[in-house]
């Protein structure tokens, strides 16, 4: 199922390459959810969030060829391409600490039921499913100078000063995070 | 991806890209590990339903956009061609070329601006393109300006200045000279890339009047 569906994404985005509006579509239909909540956990602002996704779907569409398989799947591509946006625009606003005081205690937004209002694809659950438990398999410390990473936008100075420990611990947990969790998902794959 | 590393301290960030970054193998190890797992980790995030409203924006903003694939049909050879035949000015109103503050070709180049190129360099959606003679033309995914890094870039000829040109069709805008700062260029094209077909760096006698491009200083496979 995931094989093919990741095949599909593929033929969506060769079609979207040509011009192909129904692809653009359906590419949104797969992912806008999925950017939408992930540049809302990164920006903690609507606004922001909704700029962030039109940006990255209008970059796809201006710049198809920016995808190049060899380096990937389209979804980590896409997601990775919302991420940057995201904390980019964080930065540009400037509003990093009034998101980091936000992002501790994200309330759903109103008039909103994730896990009802969104349909998505299934491979996209399923890998979801996979990186949420690989985090899980992952020391709590390493987690979480990760989530602080990844999700606050902090820099490695900023986690050593707040969490009290040595520079050197953060880059030395950053760094098994990421290798363990990297074999994880290739276990996983 | 860099910026989960490096968070909204720009200036660390700069720091730690161009002065620790390369000579730390741990630092290096983690960017790399980074790059691979960003949009897996994505996932993590709740997915939430969009507004309504953001489908019809995105449509009607499809209505005024080309695909880059479209506007970007130049080869080589035709863009020689074009420089020789009829290049127009059409003067550099709106456009604009930084280096070192903006100075011109002596200013000193900063470990921001090197930086701030680099970390373009890094975005995972940027295009980047040959333009020859260790020079890089970089298209960032959003697309609000053009950045050029060169390593190891050879200086102009005495008496000579490199030139830098916005070429569309067969019209080709002057934006400014430069001079690589030891070996290295960075250079920031405030230039909508949707109007732009190719930069073009040419190679011209300084306080020369830059009315059309003359010879392209390299052979680019861009």
């Amino acid at each position: 199922m995931a094989i093919q569906d990741t095949a599909d994404d593929l033929e969506l985005h060769r079609r979207l390459a040509a011009g192909d509006r129904a692809a653009f579509d359906e590419l949104y239909r797969r992912y806008a959810a999925q950017a939408y909540g992930l540049a809302y956990r990164v920006t903690g602002q609507q606004m922001l969030a909704q700029d962030v996704v039109h940006d990255a779907f209008m970059a796809l569409w201006r710049a198809p060829e920016a995808f190049d398989a060899r380096r990937g799947s389209f979804r980590t591509f896409f997601l990775s391409m919302v991420h940057h946006r995201g904390v980019d625009q964080v930065r540009r606003e400037q509003r990093l600490r009034a998101r980091t005081e936000k992002a501790a205690n994200l309330d759903p937004l109103e008039d909103e039921d994730p896990a009802d209002a969104v349909a998505e694809a299934g491979y996209l659950s399923v890998r979801r499913k996979e990186v949420r438990e690989a985090l899980t398999e992952l020391p709590a410390a390493q987690r979480q100078v990760l989530e602080m990473a990844y999700f606050d936008g902090k820099t490695q100075v900023q986690i050593s000063e707040e969490l009290q420990i040595p520079l050197g611990t953060v880059k030395t947990r950053t760094l098994a995070a990421m290798r363990k969790l990297r074999s994880l998902l290739e276990e996983a794959s | 991806m860099l910026g989960s590393l490096t968070g909204p301290d720009a200036e660390e960030a700069d720091r730690l890209l161009t002065e620790h970054v390369p000579d730390c193998l741990t630092c290096r190890t983690t960017l790399d590990a980074f790059r691979g797992l960003t949009g897996d980790l994505g996932l993590v995030a709740d997915p939430l339903s969009p507004p309504e409203t953001l489908l019809p924006r995105l449509q009607r903003g499809l209505e005024g956009n080309e695909h880059r694939s479209r506007l970007r049909a130049w080869s080589p050879a035709r863009i020689v061609a074009g420089a020789a035949a009829a290049v127009v000015l059409l003067g550099a109103a709106g456009l604009a070329l930084t280096q070192g503050g903006g100075a011109g070709p002596s200013a000193p180049l900063t470990q921001a601006d090197l930086a701030q190129v680099r970390t373009m360099a890094a975005n995972p959606g940027a295009q980047t393109k040959d333009l020859g003679g260790g020079t890089t033309e970089i298209e960032p995914p959003d697309r609000e300006a053009l950045y050029v890094l060169g390593t190891a870039v050879a200086g102009p000829r005495q008496g000579y200045t490199y030139r830098l040109w916005a070429v569309q069709g067969d019209s080709a805008t002057f934006i400014g000279d430069f001079a690589p700062v030891n070996g290295l260029v960075a250079l920031k094209v405030s230039v909508d890339p949707n109007s732009v077909d190719k930069l073009l760096v040419t190679e011209e006698p300084v306080g020369s009047t830059p009315s059309q491009p003359g010879q392209p200083a390299w052979d680019a496979t861009g």
